[in-house]
């Protein structure tokens, strides 16, 4: 009936693989979308966050008496009124859950503070002004901590104890003192110590990564109403429906039957919308006025509240190779400063360092290491940038030392289908080599550099973002006029409601307008996992021709009926079942539904788990001028290489990498956090905390390679994680090709360029 | 004390209500209930609340309600006509220039204000008249691509 798609030759495709429009984008373009902010309810009230001052302290007390007395406040809440979450409580997300008490504390801190930001109350008030002013009339007590705010500070022995129940995971046996390592990592194969040694030529480098922010435009924004039953509904900026209904059912202890969670149109999420951000706080607020309360961050909150910056890290690490270019040795120590509360494990960034070369000798070792500033979160192929920063500077430092181009050394090492991941099993078809051979041949690597008032340089650096997969869900039912109405697990972070529509048009043979889908709400819809790692539009798209077979079986089967013949006779194409001549007799899905709406619903199901990774692999070739003057770095063309598997949608593919790239050079060059002494980030406002505009960036070029994945329906990868993670190394080893020097610090502002440049050995600078 | 205040938006005549302390974005959204400008920073840095008042490009987080009082003044909403899209909408729609959205409104006035002035805008012209309005999904390529084939469009009748 259905040719297996992967097997289907692409050139037959007739929706999928075109560039088409965004399904939303009219609503889009004319301000019509409906983001949570723009939500009024009859009796709406609103509700403001009261933040600690404070990096580390002792709550003391906390009198909201003279706030609850203020004309027109509402409602006023603290960790008092939230069930105390026990160390250790999680909820289902993916391999591993969600820790409960990490969610608890980013929303609404018990006893102790761990950031400057973290909130410790919250008002609702019949405006905004009152909610404000009210939020000065709550008098907290806090007996100031010690703050450690550096990651080798927090590793060091004699360190005070930031959280007392964080004992070291990773060390065996279990260690008996409480650490602010969380946990430690170690990959590693063969003897890389004597590989160092022996080796031809080695490289070694430290760099120091600042923090940084994913800048989503959108602030967190949660609209709650409880209905006299009982029944909560929050209307939330959320990448995943079902991920923020469990965190807030837990955090209220009310059950998941009891809260339905509706997402509306998300304004940019990057990994920072995973966790709830007073969600459940806006359900309390309106549990306990009994009006709906609509919560919105500021942009300081958003930047300093613990919503979620990326990891800093500080990272060393050692290559080697023999003299024809064959690497031999990778050892890294990776150090990740998850802020205020335990961050993600380093594993997936330690392999993303070292999963694109073939070498014999690996010793990585990681720590997520705890501090007492914003806690943070995953930031689109999260540790990704960070780790190829040093890794790839690394390579192309051994490059300049063996005198071998860098392309050459990318292709005499490169992994390919089936050498092993560092983690020991093989890889699945990969298409680094055919990327590598078109970066060989692109002008943009064969063009010589033009000359410029200062010096220029070209860098290259590579990218590896695993990915996951974890579950997705749909069901298809087909409207009276015999179209597919798609309700989705999944939210829309990247055009998924299009690229989706393309699918079920494709397996239906029908066109794109022909095809409706929407968003479900966490009732509405079987669970899915929220939008992250890269993994919605490969398991949205198995779990749609799972549900498109599903339901073209059924109405194969009422068709059959209508045509008096075996359904397996039946040939479907185009929207149109035909019986086999000579009857030949033909009726389309309209006329099939008009005919047989009333015997029952016609509804298609799917669901895809485990479906296999779809790695994103990368090649990014960069060209700056850095004005030796006074450090100022200008990207001047930038070239991006990447294997998608197959593009769903080339346009939205392109838009995915060009935005994840410029992301990427926001943090290489502009982007850190700026903290005190104190643990303020001085830098809390999107003019001081500088992202990329129109002006500061060039055309991003795309190259497009299509390496199918096995198993995967249109053999489709992940797309949008993978570009963010090459720049930043791009853009430092075309500095470095340049002007001679490598700044080890990111953003390679103009200061610290400058400054590397001035304290070159050579340096005529005094 | 909330005082009276009467403006022209999207060619509309409104006498409205307003707080002395509301900016143009609250009368905007809260007031009239034109929830197309965004709030992204609300201290003029991300643009996502571009409208045009008496023609200009401003950030209406920093503009006081009241200081419009008798102006005139074009939100997202006032764009397209009669549902007609503006040649910036479409070309925003058919070149892949909108992502999440949240800039999209606050980047077709810029550009609008932009074509409005000069019919035949150079990359660098788009690329300035837009660097007041953040972008985080796009990476600005399709934005710039959009503005300018709305403008070779709009020339070209």
């Amino acid at each position: 009936m259905n040719p297996d798609p992967v097997e289907a030759p692409i050139a037959r495709l007739k929706v999928i693989g075109k560039r088409l429009a965004r399904v939303d984008a009219k609503e889009r373009v004319t301000g019509q979308a409906i983001y949570p902010a723009d939500l009024s309810l009859p009796g709406m009230v609103h509700a403001k966050i009261l933040r600690s001052p404070l990096a580390h302290a002792r709550i003391g007390g906390i009198d909201t008496t003279r706030a609850q007395a203020m004309k027109g406040v509402v409602a006023v809440v603290t960790a008092a009124d939230f069930p105390a979450m026990p160390v250790g409580s999680t909820i289902p997300m993916g391999e591993t859950g969600y820790d409960m008490w990490m969610v608890a504390a980013i929303n609404m801190a018990r006893d102790k503070v761990h950031w400057i930001g973290q909130p410790v109350a919250a008002v609702a008030a019949v405006d905004l002004h009152t909610a404000a002013a009210a939020l000065a009339l709550i008098d907290v007590e806090y007996e100031p901590l010690e703050p450690v705010l550096g990651i080798l500070a927090a590793m060091a022995p004699e360190a005070p104890v930031l959280h007392e129940h964080v004992f070291t995971k990773g060390i065996e046996p279990r260690p008996r003192a409480p650490s602010n390592v969380c946990s430690r990592v170690v990959i590693s194969r063969g003897d890389p110590s004597a590989a160092l040694a022996d080796a031809h030529a080695s490289a070694r480098l430290r760099v120091k990564v600042d923090t940084a922010h994913q800048g989503y435009l959108e602030p967190q924004v949660a609209v709650a109403q409880v209905d006299a039953n009982g029944f909560a509904t929050v209307w939330a900026s959320t990448q995943g429906q079902f991920t923020a209904e469990l965190m807030i059912a837990r955090m209220l202890d009310l059950p998941a039957s009891k809260l339905k969670v509706v997402p509306l149109e998300i304004g940019g999420g990057f990994g920072g919308k995973i966790a709830i951000h007073g969600e459940a706080v806006a359900v309390r607020l309106a549990q306990k006025c009994q009006r709906p309360v609509k919560l919105v961050l500021t942009r300081e909150e958003v930047l300093q509240g613990g919503s979620g910056p990326a990891a800093g890290a500080l990272i060393d690490v050692a290559v080697a190779a023999q003299k024809d270019g064959g690497l031999r040795a990778i050892a890294g120590t990776y150090r990740m400063d998850a802020g205020g509360l335990p961050g993600m494990s380093p594993s997936l960034l330690m392999q993303a360092s070292a999963a694109l070369y073939q070498c014999p000798n690996l010793n990585l070792e990681g720590f997520d290491v705890v501090t007492k500033k914003p806690r943070t979160e995953a930031y689109r192929g999260p540790g990704g940038i960070q780790a190829a920063f040093a890794v790839e500077q690394a390579m192309d430092m051994l490059c300049q030392r063996l005198g071998m181009d860098p392309l050459e050394f990318r292709k005499r090492n490169a992994s390919v289908t089936g050498s092993l991941m560092p983690i020991g099993t093989p890889f699945p078809a990969i298409g680094l080599d055919t990327i590598l051979e078109a970066v060989g041949r692109h002008p943009c690597w064969t063009d010589p550099l033009p000359p410029g008032a200062y010096p220029r340089g070209r860098g290259l650096a590579l990218g590896y973002w695993r990915g996951t997969s974890m579950t997705s869900a749909a069901h298809i039912t087909i409207a009276g006029d015999g179209r597919p109405m798609v309700t989705m697990g999944a939210v829309d972070l990247s055009g998924t409601r299009s690229t989706m529509a393309q699918v079920v048009a494709e397996e239906f043979g029908l066109a794109i307008e022909d095809v409706h889908v929407q968003t479900g709400d966490s009732k509405s819809v079987g669970y899915s996992d929220g939008a992250a790692g890269s993994r919605v539009a490969r398991t949205m798209t198995a779990a749609l021709v799972e549900a498109c077979g599903d339901a073209l079986r059924q109405l194969r089967s009422r068709a059959a009926e209508k045509l008096q013949s075996a359904p397996e006779l039946l040939h479907y194409a185009d929207g149109v079942f035909r019986s086999p001549q000579p009857s030949g007799a033909a009726i389309s899905l309209a006329e099939l539904m008009q005919a047989t709406l009333t015997d029952g619903a016609v509804v298609g199901r799917g669901v895809s788990s485990k479906l296999p990774l779809g790695v994103e692999i990368g090649a990014h070739v960069c060209d700056v001028e850095v004005d030796t003057d006074s450090g100022l770095v200008t990207v001047l063309r930038y070239t991006a290489f990447q294997d998608v598997g197959l593009a769903l949608n080339p346009m939205a593919v392109e838009g995915q990498i060009e935005g994840s790239v410029v992301q990427g050079l926001g943090w290489a060059l502009l982007e850190g956090f700026d903290y005190g002494a104190d643990g303020r980030l001085r830098n809390a406002s999107l003019l001081d905390y500088r992202m990329p505009t129109a002006l500061d960036v060039p055309r991003i070029e795309t190259v497009i390679v299509e390496t199918p994945v096995p198993n995967v329906p249109y053999g489709v990868r992940g797309v949008g994680e993978v570009p963010i993670v090459p720049p930043a190394a791009a853009v430092a080893n075309a500095i470095a090709r340049a002007v001679g020097v490598r700044v080890g610090r990111m953003p390679m502002t103009p200061e610290r360029v400058l400054g590397a440049i001035r304290a070159a050995p050579g340096s005529s600078c005094d | 004390m909330k005082m009276l205040l009467g403006c022209t938006i999207n060619a509309q005549e409104h006498t409205v209500l307003v707080d002395p302390r509301d900016t143009l974005l609250e009368l905007l959204r809260e007031r009239i209930g034109l929830t197309g400008s965004k709030e992204g920073c609300g201290n003029g840095n991300c643009g996502t609340c571009t409208v045009l008042l008496d023609g200009a490009p401003v950030n209406a987080c920093l503009v006081l309600a009241l200081e419009v009082a008798g102006r005139d003044v074009v939100t997202i909403e006032g764009v397209a006509r009669a549902g007609e899209l503006h040649p910036i909408q479409s070309a925003l729609v058919e070149a892949g220039g909108t992502q999440c959205g949240f800039c999209t409104p606050g980047i077709v006035l810029a550009a609008k204000a932009l074509l409005d002035a000069n019919a035949a805008p150079s990359e660098d012209d788009i690329r300035h008249a837009i660097a007041g309005n953040l972008c985080r999904c796009t990476g600005y390529g399709k934005i710039v691509d959009a503005i300018a084939i709305a403008a070779t469009r709009m020339r070209e009748g």
